[in-house]
């Protein structure tokens, strides 16, 4: 039988999956992405310092991630580099980014497949805040309304977590939670202007200066947000992996993986960074080429050349494309199917011993649950690996605060040239995340973005290998043919961001 | 008797019509009076749209997003939150938008793809159907964003897609019974949308200027900008980065609507131009429309 478990929600934007069920398992799947907008379209012929404003439109929840691939973009076509301080501030905009990115998947996108909301009407204590979810919650179920208590129910049917303490611990983290993004994000914002969609990032450093006052400021709201990962959102990933052991064995995608490397531990982004860049295949790590990407659009609504190359793509939109079921392309690195995201970076870094302290903390979860850093590939692996890194990434935020040098210039001075070309390659929260500029008589000539949703919900290739998240797909098996509560389950732990991958 | 219901449609007609001010006392005090228990319901839905406006109203400070969407609304659906989905969740949907499950505003971020409905699906039903069915049920609908409101990015000079705002989609339908208001920028402040809410449930429709909350946009960013005073001076930032007025560079606040001045973001810890950062209009109908009228205009200073 085919299910469509679209709309998906809980992800960012319009995602629906078709399956096939044969005898309780998902047999086929297809990732169609249902929204397209044309960046690469309208981006052409404008000035190319509108291009870090205009491509963080692409996504509202990983804006910045967007703005500095672009200004690295940029300052590669302009022959620039940010001075130290500004590099250090990109640093600290993009990282608290990432913060709260992790928090917002954990809690608010992915608790609900788990936690039993509905634990909240046997709660005893004596908190203010979970009182009133409780006295709201027995209100509404108490009125003849339509849906009550909605957005937190309806839900899909499944098992979820039956210990009323861990239930009403991880509720009163949802709530917790929503206050550290904010932090997060207003740290971020601290430099980067405004949260979302910051005005002060720019190619060659940040318009903010290293102020000692706002450097305070930020460190005190990332030290919160960090106590509030270690104390709380890792153990909580742990708990639900205790619970759910299954989950190390679902959701295994069958390619390779690739990280561009995050946060540049040096002015110049593609010196040593935080977290190494490499492409992972059958267990070999080699440097990204970005020459071995292409994008096939068989499967896409495109009626543009497939196979094309970064530098030579192109776009023309075929909405009622024959045989097409989706608005992403499907991208490939020298013809293979990549992962990319949290298990990616942590892959990629781990198997080159890049990052001491990542590799002592997989090591150490790994141990405790007692499986290879190959089963990373899986469910549970890719909720540990963001909850791992945001743990690396805020000690490093608040160390990198310490090399600012206050007074010192934030932005290099700009002048765009007639014509040129970059390549600006970071990873967002959710993977690696390309954009590339081609300038012509002082315009854009050519923009082309390869976001991360793109790599992991890729339809099938001219060649018929599936994308990640569908081959993650591939073999699930499911209670309920009708929801498949576990194949959302798969789909959430990839994070997906449908706004990113069509853009 | 005319029911509540059919009274307040009849209201927001005339408001839609004749514009709120010129609604007859009595009228206007009945619009007013929302019963504090019946809380609205909010569909929330995506168009061409980037969530940057659904995380931007997470960011609330005080109420806290939790509080706004249990107490002074019920967010009834909305795709980043929502447990449900799959054919659950467009059941929800349907059971409100065909009028079976009581009263409800609708709220919707993101831009209609006029000239290609394919770009935009929700089921396996185009966005805009959504829309033309919401439009004879609601009660009234709010815009969140530059996108619902006039297109924003997605309807930028050479889009594909023909991108247009929730007025315009209604307007081209003859749908334009029912009250929308606009609450501009990219994103939206989180005050912006949910004081207009509070607005709604206390006192009923607010006041509007071209289509917005007056309390919001009533003023130019430039009016009440701090660096007016290096304005006057003729102390003007020379290059990114710099201080002083930021209008040499580009910046967009004597052209915009908007109280960032005042309100600043995230918390009123920061906004644009206390960042030395031009303001680039997110707030203004024409954002990002033309290619010829850059953001900035770094090369022109020393001229």
């Amino acid at each position: 039988m085919k299910v469509d478990l679209g709309p998906i929600t809980r992800i960012e934007g319009h995602l629906n999956v078709r399956t096939t069920i044969d005898n309780g398992v998902v047999t086929e799947a297809q990732c169609m992405s249902e929204m397209f907008r044309g960046f690469e379209i309208f981006l052409k012929g404008r000035d190319p310092l509108d291009a870090q404003q205009i491509t963080q439109r692409i996504c509202g929840v990983c804006p910045y991630a967007h703005a500095i691939a672009s200004s690295y973009a940029q300052e590669n076509a302009y022959k620039i580099q940010a001075p130290a301080n500004g590099r250090i501030l990109h640093n600290l905009i993009q990282g608290a980014n990432h913060l709260y990115d992790y928090l917002l998947h954990f809690y608010q996108l992915s608790a609900l497949d788990f936690v039993d909301v509905t634990a909240i009407l046997k709660y005893t204590g004596k908190d203010e805040e979970l009182l009133a979810v409780k006295q709201w919650v027995q209100a509404e179920l108490s009125r003849k309304k339509a849906f009550p208590a909605a957005p937190f129910l309806p839900r899909l049917s499944g098992q979820y977590i039956n210990d009323p303490e861990l239930n009403i611990g991880a509720l009163k983290h949802y709530l917790e939670a929503m206050t550290m993004e904010r932090k997060a994000n207003q740290a971020a914002a601290i430099f980067g202007g405004k949260f979302p969609h910051s005005t002060a990032i720019f190619p060659g450093g940040c318009t903010q200066e290293a102020r000692i006052d706002l450097i305070a400021a930020y460190q005190a709201l990332i030290r919160e947000v960090r106590d509030f990962i270690r104390d709380k959102y890792i153990p909580d990933v742990v708990a639900v992996a205790g619970l759910f052991p299954e989950y190390w064995k679902i959701g295994v995608s069958r390619g390779g993986f690739m990280s561009y490397g995050l946060l540049p531990m040096t002015p110049d982004p593609q010196g040593k960074q935080l977290f190494a860049a490499g492409a992972l295949l059958d267990g070999q790590v080699t440097p990204v080429d970005f020459g071995q990407i292409t994008q096939d659009v068989k499967y896409a609504r495109y009626s543009s050349a497939s196979g094309r190359t970064v530098r030579d793509s192109e776009i023309t939109p075929a909405a009622g494309k024959e045989g097409a079921y989706t608005w992403s392309k499907a991208p490939r690195y020298g013809g293979k199917m990549m992962e990319v995201g949290p298990a990616a970076r942590v892959l990629v870094d781990y198997h080159q011993g890049n990052n001491p302290d990542l590799k002592a903390l997989v090591d150490k979860c790994a141990g405790q649950a007692q499986i290879t850093p190959q089963e990373l590939n899986s469910v549970l692996g890719r909720h540990l690996c963001r909850a791992l890194q945001a743990a690396v990434i805020a000690d490093f935020l608040l160390a990198e605060t310490e090399r600012l040098d206050p007074g010192a210039p934030t932005m290099a001075e700009l002048a765009i040239p007639e014509s040129g070309e970059g390549f600006g390659a970071t990873e967002a929260s959710r993977g690696a995340l390309l954009h590339y500029l081609k300038i012509e008589k002082g315009k854009i000539a050519k923009y082309e973005c390869v976001v991360p949703t793109t790599w992991n919900a890729s339809p099938r290739d001219d060649q018929g290998q599936p994308g990640a998240m569908e081959s993650a797909l591939i073999g699930t098996k499911v209670a309920t043919p009708e929801e498949q509560i576990e194949s959302v389950r798969v789909v959430h732990s990839f994070d997906p961001c449908i706004a990113c991958a069509v853009h | 008797m005319i029911h509540r219901r059919d009274f307040l449609k009849f209201a927001a007609t005339l408001a839609a019509v004749f514009g709120l001010d010129a609604l007859p006392e009595p009228v206007l005090a009945a619009l007013k009076k929302i019963d504090p228990e019946a809380v609205p319901k909010l569909i929330y839905l995506q168009g061409l749209s980037c969530t940057g406006c659904s995380i931007s109203l997470l960011q609330a400070v005080a109420p806290s997003p939790l509080t706004m969407i249990t107490k002074y609304s019920q967010l009834v659906f909305h795709a980043d939150l929502s447990a449900i989905s799959g054919a659950k969740a467009l059941d929800l949907v349907d059971k409100y938008l065909s009028g079976q499950a009581g009263e409800y505003f609708l709220a919707v971020e993101g831009a209609i793809p006029e000239a290609m409905p394919e770009a935009c699906y929700l089921g396996d039903k185009p966005f805009a159907h959504y829309l033309e069915q919401a439009a004879k049920t609601m009660s009234g609908a709010i815009a969140v964003g530059a996108c619902a409101c006039d297109g924003g990015i997605p309807a930028a000079e050479g889009n594909p897609t023909g991108a247009i705002g929730l007025k315009e989609f209604y307007r081209k339908r003859n749908l334009t019974g029912k009250l929308v208001i606009n609450v501009r920028g990219c994103s939206v402040h989180p005050d912006w949308v949910w004081y207009t809410i509070i607005n709604l449930v206390k006192i009923g429709a607010p006041e509007l200027v071209n289509d917005a909350p007056k309390l919001f946009f009533s003023r130019k960013v430039h009016e009440s900008c701090p660096r007016y005073h290096d304005f006057q001076e003729e102390i003007f930032a020379k290059k990114l980065g710099d201080r002083g007025c930021l209008f040499k560079l580009g910046c967009q606040g004597p052209d915009t609507y908007a109280d960032c001045p005042t309100r600043w973001w995230n918390g009123g810890r920061t906004w644009c131009i206390d960042s030395n950062a031009p303001c680039i209009g997110c707030a203004s109908p024409s954002f990002a429309r033309r290619k010829d009228f850059p953001f900035y205009r770094i090369g022109e200073v020393n001229k």
